[in-house]
């Protein structure tokens, strides 16, 4: 049973002067018990494909159209509100970026967190509390009973982002979507929050989707690995195989750009130019424009979808 | 809690005592005085009397310490133009009437204009948002004199449904708080929208949403709590300001309210009435923004004004 299962999907949103393509068909599954990164640079439209599965880009301006786009089987596309309700924070949760903007300011935190258990199961409030407090501990908090009573200005990013998991996981998700989790928070504390994310989602068994720009977040955390680029997958293949020998050379150029590799003192190198333009993407392949190995075919015809191993696969000219 | 309203209530004697001073100096800064001019100017002599008796030929400063002393024992002063009464006799009758009309005014428009400003918000660039903001725009630029002119061309001269002017009957009334309402209806129109639309860009509703609350529980239990924050700070106050800016609707239907003795209290230089009337709003003012503060750290729990548990 495919967890997410996502084809071909292109996300725009039109303007008053064009249109913005944010995701130009792309596709990916993720399976029962599996953890997936999707890797990109900003505007790669990794994030909105996750906003996309959800259904939480408004409608209005954006367009959404897909071959598939299902999770846990429920199909996204046609789903009403009353099921896309019912698919969010219970069928799959989401842990944004920035867990100071994240709570309603309003609300402790234990409301919060109750408020979600409530909106999918019938609960009362006394024993919501105390599964709540119940969550708390669970994602380390060591004081969860004054962490549900406080208020989220009073607490830090980290505490904040533990929490957020916290909420995220209260339903039993059997997917956990996790958009830049540590982005916004102290390199001190990101390890920790990836290794907590690691730890339950291994030990609760559910589908992860770990989106981030930053390559040693999915080298620690995911099993398989998604690189877009340009609104469109450029390759994908299990997280030892992108390291090793990454067949696209956009994921290579990646590779070569990421800082704190073992080994020491090498020189950064950097890729050339900078991302496409949404409203503008380049003719053929997206990273033509940037790719030292393109030619004249790049920049016409979009590259073909190439098996390059048993779970991977590279849309590049080159490779075929 | 109790410290900050303590705090408050200081700065606001504060605030009191430099409004009255700018209200006395600018006051007796407007050429003439009360008893110049006129269709038959006093004779030199008589005039000087007068001067003398209320003490107007005194400097600017020793009159003021004089008023307010009077103040601090909640002497007005008499007022110039009916100097047999004392200043709560004059004002009592006046009171009523303003209050209704204001009070009424804002009491029907006030939730009107949030209905309004609420329904634009979530139908954004719908043609239900586009009517409510004509509607806000129409209410807000129309000057209100225009408004009760048309009024009365309407529903007095060519219905005859209403009457034109007089306050007796509560049927008196209806004209004057339409035309009034149209005024905090507008305002809040205008605020709603802007607070709810500020409020529903912001990260949590989206992460409102992927929780799975149905929007109802989104818009009914978060987002309005979130842009009532801002509003409650300008209800108070725009409440009190209907005193002032009834006056209008008040000369339009000819309301016997306080309305009429802004203006001539003014134009007679009677001193002592406007300053009565200035520091009566000035308080009510300064007690508005203290209650919509309370209201405010009620509401918001990132402000709770020093006290650790609100």
């Amino acid at each position: 049973m495919r967890l997410v299962e996502i084809t071909d999907l292109t996300v725009s949103f039109p303007q008053a002067d064009g249109v913005v393509q944010a995701v130009r068909g792309a596709s990916f599954h993720v399976d029962e018990g599996e953890s997936v990164g999707i890797v990109g640079e900003s505007g790669s439209g990794k994030s909105v494909t996750c906003m996309a599965a959800l259904r939480l880009l408004r409608q209005p301006p954006a367009k959404i159209a897909a071959k598939v786009m299902r999770l846990d089987g429920i199909d996204m596309l046609a789903a009403d509100r009353k099921t896309l309700s019912g698919v969010r924070g219970r069928v799959a949760a989401m842990v944004f970026q920035d867990p100071m903007t994240a709570f309603d300011p309003v609300y402790t935190i234990g409301a919060q967190i109750v408020e979600t258990i409530r909106a999918h199961r019938e609960v009362s409030k006394a024993d919501a509390r105390r599964e709540a407090e119940g969550l708390l501990a669970k994602v380390e908090i060591r004081t969860p009973a004054a962490v549900l009573d406080s208020y989220p200005h009073q607490l830090s990013g980290g505490m904040m982002q533990r929490a957020m998991i916290a909420m995220a996981l209260s339903c039993q998700p059997r997917i956990l979507i996790a958009d830049e989790p540590t982005t916004a928070l102290d390199v001190t504390v990101q390890a920790q929050i990836l290794q907590l994310i690691k730890g339950l989602q291994d030990e609760l068994g559910m589908g992860l989707v770990m989106v981030t720009h930053d390559l040693g977040v999915i080298a620690e955390t995911v099993d398989r690995v998604v690189v877009m680029y340009g609104g469109r997958v450029m390759e994908e293949a299990p997280v030892a195989a992108i390291f090793d020998e990454a067949k696209h050379p956009y994921t290579r150029a990646l590779m070569a750009s990421m800082p704190g590799q073992v080994g020491g003192r090498r020189r950064l190198t950097e890729i050339p130019g900078s991302s496409p333009n949404p409203a503008d993407p380049p003719m053929g392949c997206p990273f033509h424009p940037r790719c030292s190995e393109a030619d004249a075919r790049c920049g016409h015809e979009i590259p073909p979808v190439v098996v390059t191993g048993e779970a991977s696969r590279a849309a590049c000219w080159r490779l075929t | 809690m109790t410290g900050f309203i303590i705090r408050r209530l200081l700065s606001i004697s504060v605030t009191f005592i430099i409004v009255s001073i700018l209200i006395f100096t600018m006051m007796h800064a407007i050429p003439g005085g009360p008893f110049d001019g006129g269709e038959m100017p006093l004779p030199p002599a008589v005039r000087e009397k007068m001067m003398a008796q209320f003490g107007l030929d005194q400097p600017v400063w020793v009159q003021y310490l004089k008023y307010m002393s009077g103040v601090i024992r909640l002497d007005f002063g008499v007022p110039f133009q009916s100097p047999g009464e004392t200043m709560f006799s004059l004002l009592a009758d006046a009171w009523l009437p303003s209050l209704v009309l204001g009070g009424l005014g804002v009491l029907i428009g006030a939730p009107l204009g949030i209905l309004l400003g609420i329904a634009a918000a979530l139908h954004r660039n719908t043609w239900i948002d586009y009517l409510a903001s004509a509607v806000a725009t129409i209410g807000l630029t129309v000057p209100v004199f225009v408004t009760s002119m048309l009024l009365i061309l309407i529903f007095a001269v060519w219905l005859n449904w209403f009457p034109a002017s007089g306050w007796g009957e509560p049927i008196n009334w209806v004209l004057p708080i339409t035309a009034y309402a149209t005024i905090p209806m507008a305002t809040y129109a205008r605020y709603t929208r802007s607070a709810m639309l500020d409020t529903l860009n912001k990260p949590f509703v989206t992460v409102l949403r992927a929780k799975g609350l149905t929007e109802n529980k989104i818009i009914y239990g978060h987002v309005l709590r979130n842009s009532a924050i801002p509003m409650v700070t300008v209800f108070l106050p725009m409440f009190i300001g209907t005193a002032t800016g009834s006056i209008f609707v008040e000369a339009m239907f000819r309301v016997p309210g306080l309305g009429s003795y802004f203006v001539s209290s003014i134009r007679t230089r009677d001193y002592p009435l406007e300053m009565a009337l200035m520091l009566m709003l000035t308080v009510m003012f300064c007690v508005a923004y203290l209650i919509s503060d309370v209201a405010y750290a009620l509401l918001n729990p990132r402000i709770r004004y020093g006290d650790r548990k609100g």
